[in-house]
């Protein structure tokens, strides 16, 4: 009798225990403002001789996943023409709104922007900034635009950390879009 | 879950009327008690195995044959919650020195029996490892620990992460029962390893099959018993150490465990055990693969008490591991993959490092447990196990954060910190009728989960309780068991979404069922069958993943609407053992409702890293069907060969096609020659075998960046023996290499399949010295 009531009192405190331990997980979920994300790309055409800017963007504002992309515009230019390309990249899942590339230009020795048109001939890019290496960035460059013709303008943002040589080949894609491209 | 090792004796006496005169008249007789209590056991079943022959304990614990033919006889104990036991005994060889004694009944032997009690279901397949053949796999992982059991395979994240597969299946199909505590980790991902030091256990053994009534949700695929070795309440000082070097990633295993008694407290029994572990990169045999290291330091302690029919246990362990992920193995996209795939091997090289840098997980495991449990005088018998687990799991992506400042604190991408908190109370029931007996629990569970850094999963918290009941009927060289379980749960999830708090709850409950007959048919010959179901609810990852799952290019989208999973399974085996002969066949058919899966979708997703294939979790209905087959036949005298084969089909029954990830076939011989004698040495074996992998050809179309890899043979060698030092001193050696041929080959269950090649030769050095004072 005496153990059946030691038993009793074990169980009980086995049940409080159950009790004790509880914690609301949902208390302290909260937006991760650590972790960088791209959400949006933004390349600047500016026609050389002229005050023509044409911007064409790609945005996805909450990141992969969730909503889908709201904007992947198609890249319309004048054939035979010579523009300066800058490229913008941009946080908005986060308050306020990150500029990456401000973060690209400052680790410029960690990566390397590749421009590859389909045809070739629609788009040929050269690069117009080096990094402390004297390797190609791609942050701002020149693009000289062929005859009249449609296809593809591919963006990639090669992240290069310790293995940057000026190929495309090290690392890894942190940006990698295929804009339509549109040369009229 | 409940489940506690413990011992009992069962002394067995033997007498002949005799000596000259080889009629049956021979008796065998003794009482089976439990070691601590000193209580006889009532109610256990005593056989003789291959005769009509089985008996009861009555109220003293006591058991009599009468009327034994001299010769060779096996008598088998069995007593519910615990594996049977059997015994040889040999009632007229090597004892005529006896016959001259004048007393008419002589200690034949006194056999200390030491039976581990689980709560396995006695008519499923339970296979165990334990003793030498678990030595040759210690400073292993457990998943690897377990691949040399038929149907028993492991899915792989390089060669340093492993997680068990029971019969096609892993992760949260599969229940690791630690120590007697559900091990609790973040075991949706097939890069999460179970976090456990098999060091820890002395045995460690795998059920196959649905397994729900007594273990609860996940039991679906099998359950796998960490268990170790009953404290030494009654022993003095004792121990040992293990020293393992692996060749390949120049790695090195210590592991040490003390045990003993404390003088002038009767009843009371300790054990600290610790291990070490670190390795560096592991080499395929072409290239190093860099970032490959890893580094393990566990420890554990327990103490237990004993008196009269009184236990408590408590035990603490920790586990900690940092390992590095093979740097090749990270892609942005798509694009990424496919140029690692048509390279043919890493576009990363590397040479030999200890150095362990990102991307790296880092993980720790706490548990501390306790257990009482109290025998009545009548038989009835009460366990009670509180356990508290923390797994606190970090992930370190290859690339820091851009942000300087970020950068420098060194943040995990990802951190999970997981409490758990079980309570199993189960009451064992008296013998009715000293022909049924069984078993009623009740278990609770209470989780909750805080994920910080790249959303993955959501924070949630989660109650679990289960009640179960097992009954189990013994009659002559039958046995039947039954048993029923309900399960009631809730899920609170909370997540962000577009920088606002998304709260979302569920609730499941399901019944669970089991059915199983045990039939000795002969001496050789027993069958067994078994009809189980188990269920487990949905997991937050497939109900709200949401992303690129970067290891395997794939853009996974949970489904908050799923359904709990619901397994059918139906096993059987047939066991033949002779002296020289044992065949083991079983076979399984599990049907799982809704089988919860990714589905491919038409439509790639676009992402900033462009577009990826699209997987949503989905429900189906699947049939996971196989055949174990394992062989052992002494083809001549110290001469074995031991074949074990691996037969697995898949289906999806919705969609009449196949799944991705189901192991392939295969087939393991092993050839061992045994020396009878060698010096000093005992045990000493020399063996080489092979294994066959076949290709896995049910795969469905286009649902894979590359086909499955093809068909492989490993060959390995060992060899290994004992010598004893002194009475309590001895030392064990084994030295194997496995994949002798150094054979560049890829298997369909390792996720680094894509990038790189599986690992070459491993030569290892295994040294376990034991002793005791």
């Amino acid at each position: 009798m005496k153990m059946n009531r030691k038993i009793i009192w074990m169980l009980l405190f086995g049940v409080a225990t159950l009790f004790t331990q509880c914690k609301d997980s949902g208390a302290v979920v909260e937006p991760d403002d650590e972790n960088e994300l791209i959400t949006s790309v933004t390349l600047k055409f500016a026609e050389q001789g002229t005050t023509n800017v044409s911007t064409f963007s790609y945005k996805d504002a909450d990141g992969e996943g969730g909503n889908a992309p709201t904007k992947f515009d198609t890249i319309t230019l004048k054939p035979n023409a010579t523009y300066t390309l800058t490229i913008e990249l941009l946080d908005e899942s986060k308050s306020p709104v990150q500029d990456i590339t401000k973060e690209v230009a400052e680790e410029s020795d960690e990566h390397l922007f590749v421009y590859t048109a389909t045809p070739a001939s629609l788009l040929t890019y050269t690069y117009g900034d080096k990094d402390v290496n004297n390797f190609a960035i791609g942050l701002t460059g020149k693009a000289v635009t062929g005859v009249a013709g449609t296809g593809k303008l591919k963006i990639q943002l090669r992240h290069q950390p310790g293995s940057k040589n000026g190929t495309a080949s090290p690392g890894s894609d942190d940006v990698n879009l295929d804009f339509d491209l549109k040369i009229q | 879950m409940i489940k506690i090792v413990f011992v009992f004796f069962l002394s067995i006496l033997g007498s002949f009327t005799y000596a000259q005169n080889p009629s049956c008249a021979c008796f065998i007789k003794g009482v089976v008690r439990d070691q601590h209590s000193g209580l006889p056991i009532v109610g256990a079943t005593v056989l003789i195995v291959g005769q009509n022959n089985g008996v009861f304990t009555d109220q003293q614990g006591k058991y009599q044959f009468n009327n034994l033919c001299p010769g060779a006889h096996e008598i088998e104990c069995r007593i519910v919650g615990y594996n049977p036991f059997r015994q040889k005994l040999d009632l007229t060889a090597g004892h005529e020195e006896n016959f001259t004694l004048q007393e008419s009944e002589v200690h034949l032997k006194d056999v200390e029996i030491t039976a581990h009690r689980t709560d396995a279901p006695s008519s499923q397949p339970l296979t165990t490892l334990s003793g030498t053949e678990l030595f040759q796999t210690r400073g292993e992982n457990l998943a690897e620990s377990l691949k040399s059991l038929t149907g028993v395979t492991a899915l792989q994240t390089g060669s340093s992460i492993s997680k068990p597969v029971i019969h096609g299946m892993h992760s949260n199909r599969v229940l690791i029962m630690n120590n007697g505590v559900r091990q609790e980790g973040q075991q949706w991902g097939s890069e999460h390893a179970p976090e456990i030091d098999p060091f820890v256990a002395t045995r460690l053994s795998v059920v196959k099959g649905a397994a729900g009534v007594r273990y609860g949700s996940d039991a679906i695929g099998g359950v796998i018993l960490v268990e170790p070795e009953e404290l030494p309440f009654d022993k003095t000082l004792s121990g040992e150490v293990n020293l393992v070097g692996f060749s390949n990633g120049r790695q090195g295993v210590a592991s040490g465990t003390l045990q003993g008694r404390v003088k002038g407290f009767t009843g009371f029994g300790w054990r600290a055990q610790g291990t070490i572990k670190r390795g560096g990169n592991i080499r395929t045999p072409n290239y190093f693969l860099d970032n490959t290291g890893l580094s393990e330091k566990n420890f554990s302690l327990s103490a237990g008490y004993r008196h009269k029919g009184f236990g408590l246990d408590i035990f603490y362990s920790r586990f900690d591991t940092q390992i590095g992920i093979f740097s090749g193995s990270h892609i942005g996209s798509v694009t990424d993959l496919l140029a690692v795939i048509k390279n043919g091997e890493p576009l990363v090289k590397s040479g030999f490092s200890y150095n362990i840098g990102r991307p790296n997980q880092n993980v720790t495991h706490n548990l501390i447990k306790a257990e009482a449990h109290y025998h009545f005088d009548d038989g009835n018998r009460i366990q009670w196990t509180i356990a508290q687990q923390l797994n606190d799991r970090n992930e370190f992506d290859l690339h820091r954060p851009r942000n300087d400042s970020i950068a420098t604190l060194n943040h995990p991408e990802l951190t999970f910190k997981l409490n758990t908190l079980t309570n199993d109370v189960v009451w064992d029931h008296k013998p009715i009728a000293q022909k049924i007996t069984g078993q009623v629990g009740i278990s609770s569970l209470y989780q909750y989960n805080l994920m910080s850094g790249r959303p993955l999963i959501p924070n949630f918290n989660q109650f679990n309780i289960g009640i179960f009941w097992i009954e189990r009927y013994i009659k002559n060289n039958w046995e039947f068991e039954a048993g029923a379980r309900y399960d009631y749960r809730t899920l609170s999830t909370h997540r962000i979404v577009n920088r606002v708090k998304v709260s979302n709850d569920f609730t499941f409950s399901n019944f669970s069922g089991t059915f199983g007959a045990t039939k000795n048919i002969s001496r050789q010959l027993s069958a067994r069958l078994n009809v189980g179901t188990a269920w487990r609810a949905p997991n937050v990852s497939e109900l709200f993943s949401d992303g690129v799952h970067h290891g395997a290019a794939a853009f996974e989208k949970g489904d908050s609407t799923l359904l709990q999973e619901k397994a059918i399974n139906t096993v059987g085996s047939i066991k033949y053992s002779s002296e020289k002969l044992t065949i083991e066949l079983g076979g399984y058919y599990n049907y799982i409702a809704d089988y919860i899966y990714l589905k491919p979708q038409p439509e790639p997703i676009l992402t900033i890293r462009g577009a990826f294939p699209y997987f949503k979790y989905t429900q189906t209905d699947a049939i996971f069907k196989g055949i174990d087959l394992s062989v052992g036949w002494e083809i001549i005298k110290n001469f074995t060969l031991t074949s074990k084969l691996s037969y697995l089909r898949v289906y999806d029954k919705r969609n009449d096609g196949y799944l991705v990830m189901i192991p392939p076939n295969r087939l393991d011989n092993q050839f061992k020659y045994e020396f009878p004698s060698f010096g000093k040495w005992q045990k000493v074996s020399v063996s080489a075998g092979n294994l066959l992998v076949a290709r896995q050809k049910r795969v469905p179309a286009n649902s894979d960046f590359s086909p499955p890899p093809p068909a492989y043979s490993l060959w390995n060698i060992q060899a290994g023996g004992s010598i004893p030092i002194s009475k309590k001193n001895e030392l064990e050696i084994n030295v194997s290499v496995q994949n002798l041929f150094n054979t560049a080959y890829r298997d369909y269950l390792n996720r680094f399949r894509y990038y790189s090649d599986d690992m070459g030769r491993q030569a290892s050095l295994r040294l376990k010295w034991k002793f005791g004072v």
